[in-house]
């Protein structure tokens, strides 16, 4: 089981005038089994965040602490821009980042493409695919790898609606099969309400302003009363915090 | 025609004055023999042409002036028939034209190979370390801004007669290139893509074979081009001073012996030997190590973008009834960020 610790995280970018503070104090425990969706305004430190957590980014203060069974958890990471080897296959691409070669590993990078609906596309060179295709290959990427602690940073808002719409429900179906633990940042709302049971709220400056439990039972359809109830509960919450930040 | 070409036919007539609708089509439609003239392939055979002709009324205008100048200025006919006599290996001089330039080649291929290597390290050095760049920057600039003249002198004096002197002369003509464009190639790294490997817990040594050493692929390459061509002439030099075979002193023999036919026919056939090198050897490696570029060809792609759209629909309503190619020869989607970066800095 996945355990995520982190305790007054500061982060700040630049010296003197130029200081921009990225995360101010967050604290947060994430355990186990969760979908963890993070939504907030553009600028106010959700990437920074998935990147202290990565590991790609260090902290200027506080500790961060990821483990699974108390050993250091395995990650992955799709990122906002898909960030390919543009010299590397689409298969290679996703080969690049297994443990090992194998055949099995091959045939599970083969199964995670065909789930975004490129499995024909394994040797085409990223340069080759469309934006949305190399978007779904950085997913595909990150699946193959079956982290134990899977981040994502807006996935699915470069994608046409209905794509978007399909792997949002593979998603939740790797989530719930392989009972792993997603840090999922979006702008999407929605998106937040339909496929998590906790949304964190961040506000301008990096404050971690709101932290909702979404009890309600997957799947939800967005068309459910209830779901829409805590849909408008969290537009709700954002907006009030968006209006103090802006004060 | 196919359903596609009459619409776009008949698209802009819909709008345009009634006149205008014949001029369209004429001006867009280039005549045969503009679009043989404009092609590349006519560039290129025009440019030997030209300097034929140049040739041949210098010899003209200088005799004229001065009637005992025809010892000096060979005439084509004798540069050729001299350069065929070498090629067919009938020659004056101690070694044939192949073993002179199977010796230089050696000497050509050791300088590169050491430039390559000790200007990989530096210039690695001087990309990662601001102290290390400091440290070698003024060197780099004062090695580059030497005249290989300087070299070749001080080489020959240094190292006497033999291979070490051209092969120095080599190194140092071509390292400061190397070490530049690694430098300029560690400063350009895709740090987005290295932060993609540690996220994903990748080793180093992997990240180093697949991420680095490719990011630094077109930086070397375009180093090694650059180290080819002026280590070439560097070696011609240094052989003229401390060579006792090679392609420079077979120069400085023809020199001697007063043959200007001899002097300018093994010269032609040095820049032919460098040209055939560039094309076969660098082309195809080029294309080999670069095949994931969609767009092999980036001037093809500037000229496009910047005739289009006129010529772009040219093209496709000339490319007789598919109407559908229109879409391949107009601007192309944009690609993948770290695609771009590399792409972009490719001939730096
Ligand atoms: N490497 C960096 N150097 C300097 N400033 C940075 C860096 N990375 C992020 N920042 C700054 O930190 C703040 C938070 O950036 P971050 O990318 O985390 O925002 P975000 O919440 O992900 O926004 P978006 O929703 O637009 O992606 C921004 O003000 C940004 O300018
Ligand atoms: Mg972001």
């Amino acid at each position: 089981m996945a355990e995520i610790t982190v305790r007054n995280l500061h982060k700040e970018f630049g010296v003197g005038a130029d200081k921009i503070v990225a995360l101010d104090d967050v604290n947060l425990d994430i355990s186990g089994h969760v979908f963890v969706s993070i939504v907030g305004a553009s600028g106010c430190g959700k990437s920074t965040l998935l990147n202290i957590l990565s590991g790609i980014e260090t902290p200027s203060h506080g500790q961060v602490q990821i483990t699974e069974d108390g050993r250091p958890a395995a990650k992955g990471y799709v990122f906002q821009a898909a960030r390919l080897l543009p010299w590397r296959t689409v298969m290679d691409n996703l080969l690049f980042v297994q443990k090992d070669r194998s055949e099995q590993t091959r045939a599970r990078c083969q199964r995670y493409l065909d789930m975004v609906q490129l499995g024909d596309k394994g040797r085409k060179y990223p340069g080759e695919l469309s934006g949305g295709m190399q978007q779904r290959v950085g997913i595909a990427r990150a699946f193959s790898t079956e982290p134990d602690v899977l981040f994502m940073d807006e996935p699915f808002s470069h994608l046409d609606a209905i794509t978007a719409r399909s792997l949002r429900a593979e998603l939740q179906n790797m989530w719930q099969e392989t009972r792993k633990t997603v840090i999922f940042v979006t702008h999407d709302v929605g998106e937040a309400v339909e496929l998590s049971n906790r949304i964190l709220v961040f506000a301008k400056g990096g404050h971690l302003a709101d932290d909702i439990d979404m009890p309600l039972p997957f799947p939800r359809d967005v068309a459910d009363p209830e779901v829409a109830v805590a849909k408008a509960n969290v537009f709700r919450t954002f907006e009030q915090i968006g209006a103090l930040a802006v004060s | 025609m196919s359903a596609t070409d009459t619409r776009r036919d008949t698209g802009p007539a819909d709008t345009a004055a009634p006149d205008t609708v014949d001029e369209l089509p004429r001006r867009r439609r280039s005549h045969p023999v503009v679009r043989v003239l404009r092609s590349s392939l006519a560039g290129r055979i025009a440019f030997p042409i030209v300097c034929l002709l140049v040739w041949l009324l210098a010899i003209r205008i200088v005799t004229s002036i001065w009637p005992f100048a025809v010892d000096v200025l060979p005439t084509p006919t004798q540069v050729f028939s001299f350069m065929w006599d070498e090629l067919t290996g009938e020659t004056l001089a101690p070694r044939n034209v192949y073993e002179t330039f199977g010796i230089s080649l050696r000497r050509l291929g050791i300088g590169m190979a050491i430039a390559m290597a000790i200007g990989t390290v530096i210039g690695l050095g001087m990309g990662l370390s601001k102290r290390v760049n400091a440290f070698f920057n003024d060197w780099v600039v004062a090695i580059l801004a030497m005249p290989n003249l300087a070299w070749a002198l001080f080489c020959s004096l240094a190292f006497g007669f033999g291979d070490v002197g051209p092969i120095v002369t080599v190194v140092l003509t071509g390292i400061p290139f190397v070490i530049i464009n690694v430098r300029e190639g560690v400063r350009n790294a895709p740090t987005d893509l290295y932060d993609m490997a540690r996220a994903f817990g990748v080793s180093r040594a992997d990240t180093i074979r697949h991420v680095l050493l490719p990011s630094l692929m077109p930086f070397m390459f375009a180093a090694a081009r650059y180290a080819f061509a002026l280590g070439w002439k560097g070696l011609v030099v240094a052989e003229v001073f401390g060579g006792e075979d090679g392609a420079g002193w077979t120069i400085k023999f023809w020199y001697d012996a007063h043959r200007a036919y001899g002097v300018i026919g093994y010269a032609l056939l040095f820049v032919v030997f460098a040209l055939l090198f560039e094309k076969f050897l660098f082309d195809r490696l080029s294309g080999y190590f670069f095949r994931w570029r969609p767009e092999v060809n980036a001037a093809d792609v500037v000229e496009q973008r910047f005739d289009a759209p006129g010529v772009a629909t040219a093209t496709a309503t000339a490319d007789s009834g598919n109407g559908t190619h229109a879409t391949t020869t107009g601007p192309k989607p944009e690609r993948g960020a770290g695609g771009d970066e590399t792409r972009r800095s490719h001939d730096g």
